[in-house]
This record gives structure tokens, sequence and C-alpha cells, in this order.
């Protein structure tokens, strides 16, 4: 390699087009930083930082719609450049303010380090961020390690608390036993994509674009459809789909209450991102992709609603029907095979899935008690009365959750159905409006809770503190953003279908 | 002499696989598995690949013996009396056999893999300097990533390993 080469390539390392990771890196390092040099009456605001950061750096995100390297590569093609990628940078950057903010309420009441929280948080964001932009293998894994090993840390975050520590003992194994899955799937493809005696073998198969092209002149390969197979299986642990969903309650549960939004919003959505790229990628194995995806899908949808029934646990409850959730987005990638909307109602759904979680994981935090792990529906007896504000909330949320209309949970789910019913899967269809029927009668479940007298006495729930305005702001927000959603798509919609 | 060294290097590393296997002293199993190491790095000596052969050696017998030698002395365990077999072991046993068999199998009964050209490959695994240009040039991105990474878990073990003091309450 000559000098000159490598001056081209360095200079294709263009750091302007990561300027949001490398900000969200920054203020990380920087709350470290501020944690030494700051006097301890001043550590109270550091939280405050670093949601200040967050909300900062979104407009300089926002900005970058109209910067011109959309559509193009940069870091030599270990990142691409896509408008959907810059649509769910926001959405990962909207997380981790959320994220932060219920850090305020739940991590700020145990006595745990405190500034470590929202530094791994901050870089589990940017690793996120830089996993919706990548193509290319190495990119993705190593993007995807930073989310998986900052997860470790925050569902053990509660070390006192056993079941925190159970949550993050699990995560790491079935963590560990995923990304191994993925990475001999990367390899089986490298390896595959390597051979010399094959048409269009490539020494760059860790390059999507390269890969895709190995496997559109070799589509029916043995060895290649075992490898996509793994990858597709290793991604499925992500997102918590069927069979691979068993780490969810038991990692839901005993994560403190923010992780598990975070778990919920964020992790999933990285995981639909990396599924929806790699569908893309295996184009030409869609004769087998799709079947596993639709088994996968049915199956999902199904066990998620089914286990969620009998929950008493409300972030057992959540766990579940969060695997009914990824069934639903399942059902929009399947789709998105053969119709485009299909890529639009994904990212509408995830969108509405952020803002109605997030509302209920608010409610959940002010609810909960000192036991973050501890929170049953038996807590929320009596809530409209004592706390309407809160009540309104968490109906709101819930309902669009279940996919009442006209909040935007509805929407999304028609979205969805539409694609689905364009593309012909007309079972997975029947699939999927069993599981809404089945869910609205546990969402209905914790709203009964919430608004009406039980006959037996409730056994005592945690005093409830009351909200201070800012959460009462910020919760107000998703609401009326929920509701206005539901009745009108047009900005976001258009945003998202942007072609 | 290539041929020598071949069988020298292959029979030290099947040979101390078994003794992984066969052992009933954890500290003496993760010894054998050293030694395996060295057998396969010596044939990636013979395959020109050095750079591999010394990552190997490196990574293997500098850190992941090392952490296990560190985790049998912390747990403490004695040789103990042998277990019975469960119905996975076995299970798992004969898989692992019929691979195996399956494997040589195809190794008798197959074409050999056509040899490519030598010019053809990219030596990133045989010398370190096009190692080094790709880390510090193509792969810049997710190096310095894998620095965050490391900082994270830094973290993380510090966060969740220190003492409980005495205000911090524990269900």
């Amino acid at each position: 390699m000559d000098v000159t080469a490598l001056q081209a390539i360095a200079a294709n390392n263009d750091w302007m087009t990561i300027f949001p990771e490398l900000l969200l890196g920054c203020v990380a390092l920087a709350l470290l930083v501020l944690e030494i040099v700051l006097p301890k009456r001043l550590h109270a605001s550091l939280p405050g930082v670093a949601l200040f950061g967050v909300l900062a750096i979104l407009p300089s995100q926002v900005m970058s719609f109209w910067v011109g390297y959309i559509d193009g590569d940069s870091f030599n093609g270990l990142l691409h450049h896509s408008y959907e990628g810059q649509v769910m940078r926001v959405f990962f950057l909207l997380t981790a303010a959320l994220v932060c903010l219920l850090g305020t309420i739940t991590v700020a009441r145990r006595k745990v380090a405190q500034t470590e929280f929202y530094h791994t948080v901050l870089i589990v964001t940017a690793a996120m961020m830089l996993l919706a932009q990548s193509n290319h293998f190495v990119m993705l894994f190593v993007a995807l390690e930073t989310v998986t090993v900052g997860f470790y840390i925050l569902v053990s975050y509660f070390r006192g608390s056993a079941r925190s520590l159970e949550a993050g003992l699990k995560y790491v194994i079935m963590g560990a036993l995923s990304s191994a899955i993925l990475l001999f799937g990367i390899v089986l493809l490298y390896g595959v994509a390597g051979n010399p005696s094959l048409p269009a073998h490539t020494t760059a198969a860790m390059n999507f674009d390269e890969l895709a092209a190995f496997l559109s002149a070799n589509p029916h390969h043995f060895l290649a459809s075992v490898g996509i197979v793994l990858v597709l299986a290793g991604v499925a642990f992500k997102i918590g789909a069927f069979p691979f969903q068993i780490w969810v309650p038991d990692v839901y549960q005993g994560a403190p209450t923010p992780v598990t939004a975070f778990l919920a919003v964020g992790s999933k959505a990285a995981g639909f991102v990396v599924l929806l790229t790699l569908a893309r990628t295996f184009a030409a194995y869609v004769w087998l992709t799709l079947p596993v995806l639709t088994v996968m899908a049915a199956a999902t949808l199904l066990f998620g609603n089914l286990a969620a029934l009998t929950q008493h646990n409300v972030k057992r409850l959540i766990g579940l029907s969060g695997v009914s959730h990824a069934g639903f987005l399942l059902l929009g990638v399947v789709s998105a095979a053969t119709v485009p909307l299909g890529y639009g109602a994904v990212y509408f759904y995830l969108f509405a899935y952020l803002l109605a979680s997030f509302a209920v994981f608010g409610v959940m935090a002010h609810v909960g008690g000192p036991d973050d792990a501890d929170q049953e529906l038996t807590h929320y007896a009596g809530l409209a009365k004592e706390r309407p504000f809160l009540a309104l909330v968490l109906a709101v949320g819930l309902g669009s959750l279940a996919g009442i209309p006209p909040l935007a949970g509805f929407m999304g789910k028609l979205f969805i159905f539409i694609a689905t019913f364009r593309a012909g899967h007309y079972g997975l269809l029947a699939v999927a409006v069993i599981g809404v029927v089945i869910s609205i009668y546990y969402y209905f479940g914790w709203i009964r809770a919430a608004f009406f007298a039980d006959w037996n006495p409730a056994p005592a729930a945690p005093a409830r503190p009351p909200v201070d305005l800012a959460t009462r702001v910020v919760l107000g927000l998703l609401a009326a953003g929920t509701v206005a959603l539901g009745f009108y798509q047009g900005p976001l919609g258009g945003w998202l279908s942007g072609r | 002499m290539g041929q020598i060294l071949f069988t020298l290097f292959a029979f030290l590393t099947v040979i101390a696989a078994v003794g992984v296997v066969l052992n009933k002293n954890a500290v003496n199993a993760a010894m054998c598995f050293l030694l395996s190491l060295v057998g396969v790095a010596g044939l990636f000596v013979q395959l020109d690949a050095y750079l591999l052969a010394f990552v190997l050696l490196l990574v293997y017998a500098g850190a992941v013996v090392a952490l296990f030698l560190f985790i049998i002395m912390l747990l403490d365990t004695q040789g103990g009396s042998p277990r019975r077999y469960s119905p996975v072991t076995i299970g798992a046993s004969v898989a692992a056999l019929a691979l195996m068999l399956t494997g040589l199998g195809a190794l008798l009964t197959r074409d050999r893999l056509v040899a490519p050209a030598i010019g053809s490959a990219d030596g990133v695994g045989a010398a370190l300097k096009p190692y080094a240009y790709q880390l510090f040039t193509t792969y810049l991105l997710p190096v310095q990533v894998m620095g965050f990474l490391l900082l994270v878990a830094m973290l993380g073990v510090i966060v969740l390993s220190r003492r409980l003091t005495n205000g911090e309450d524990s269900q």
C-alpha cells in the first residue's frame, strides 16, 4: 500500500457525518470530568447536564437532514447515510432524553452511583445511532456490542437488589449467546463469499453492498443460507422475537424502570433497524427469509399476547406485551419485502410506540415504590382519584399500545395491517387481529385497576410522591403527541415515507 | 522438513486437546489447552500467517488462559469424584461424534479444495504492517468505538463491584 492510497482512504473518514454521535460522546466524557471537578453540592445538576446535552444535540441532528451527505457512504463504506437512518437518529436521541428524565425520578431515589448511569445511557445511544447507519458487518458488530455491554451494566445497575442482579446475569448469558450466534452467521457468510470457486466471490464480503451482490449471484447456496438464518436468529434475540424471547420477562422486571423503558423502546428499535437493513441485504434469499420471518412473526404475536394475559407484575406485563409489539413490527418487516409501505409503517409504529411507552413508563416511575422490581397491578388502585393527571396519561398510553382509535397506536397498527394486506399475507393478518383482541383485555385490566375501585381492599400501595412540573409537562406532551398523531399523521407520515 | 513439522504440531495439538477433556484437575486441563494453542500457532506459522499465530498466542495464552487460571483459583475447585453422565451430556457427545465422523468422511471422499493463486490473497493475516494500515485507515471508526466500549465496560465493573456502602439500600 502506498501513501497516496492510504491518504485517499483517510480522506474518506468524514467525521462531520457523525457529528451528533461525536457530541454525545463528548457530553458523556464531560459528565465524568465534571463529577471529578465540581464540588459535591453541585453533583445533583449532572443529570440535567446530560438531559440538556441531548436536547441541544437534537437540533444539530435535525439540521443534518439538509446537509448534502444523505444517500452517500462515508468511512470507506462502513456507514451509509440513508434517510431512514437520519430519522432513527432523531428517534434514539428522543429516547435518550426521555430515559435521562426517567432516571432523574427512579435512579435518584436510590443510593447508587448517579453520573455513570447517564454516561452509559449516552454512550449506548451514540452506538445505537451508529448502528442505524452501519453498512458493514464490522461496524455493525462493534456498535451492537457497545449497546449490549452498556445494557449489561444498566440492567444490573441497582446492584443492591437481588432481582436486578439476577436480571443482569440472565441478560449477560443470553446476550453473549446471541452475539455468538450472530458472529457465527457473519463468519459463515464471509467465508462463503470468499470462496474463489464461486461466481462473484469477493474478499470484502463484510460490506453489505458487496455481500448483496455476491448473494444475488448465488441465490441457493446452502452455507450462505445457514449463515443468513444464524444472523437473523442473533438479531431476533435482541428484539425478543419468539423463540428467543425467554430472557424478556425476568430482565424487564429486574432492570431499573428507566432501563426497562430503554430496552423496550431503544433496543427494540435498534434491532428492527438492523433487521430492515439486513432484509434488504439478503433480498436474493427472500425464499428463505420470508417464511422464517413469517413464522417468527405469527409465533411472537401469539406468544406475547397469551403470556401477558396472566401477569400481575406490571413490568413483566409490559415486557411480554413488548414481545407482541415486536410481532406487529415483524409483520411490517415481512410485508416490506414486497410492499414499500411496509418500511414507513414500521418507522411510524416505532414512533407511536415511543410516545405511548414513555407515557406509561413515566407513570410507572412515579407509582413504583422503593422496590423497583415489585410493581403490581394492585398498586394502581385508586390512582384516578389520588392523581387524576397520571391516570389520564396512563389511560392514553395504554389505549395507544392496545390500538384504540383515534390514538397513534391505532394508526400504527392500521398502517402495518394495510401493508400486510397489500402484500397478501392474509393468514398473518388474521393472527394479528386475534393478537389485538387479546391485548385489549390485559391493557384494559390495567386501566380498570387504575380507574375503578376493586371490591377487595388492595394491599398497601407505596406512597405516591407529587409530580413535579417538568415531568408533568413532558408526560402531558407525550400524551398529547399520542392523541395528535392519531388524528393527523401529515408531517411525520410524509417525513417517514420520505420519497 | 515441512511435513515433519506439520505432523509434529498436529500431533501436539490433538494430544493436548485430548488432555484438556480427560484431565480431572482443572489447572492441568487449562495447561493442556495452552499447549494445544501452541500447536495451532505452530500450524499458522507454517501457513505464513505469522500475525495470526502471534495474536493467537498473545490473546489466548496471555489473556484467556490466564483468566481461566484466575477463575479456577477463585473457585478453588478440587478434582472431585467423577460425575454421572446426564442425558444432555450423552446427547451432546453423540452429536459431536457424529459431526466429527461426518467431517472425516467428507475429508476422505471429497475432492480437495482448489488452491487459489498465491498472489490473489491479500495478506492481512500475514504481517503486522498491512493489518495496522487497515486498522488506522479503513477501520478507524470501529477502533474508536471500541475505545468507548472498553471505557463503558471498565466503568461498569467499577460501579457494579464496588464495596456496598452503608447507605446503599439492598433487598
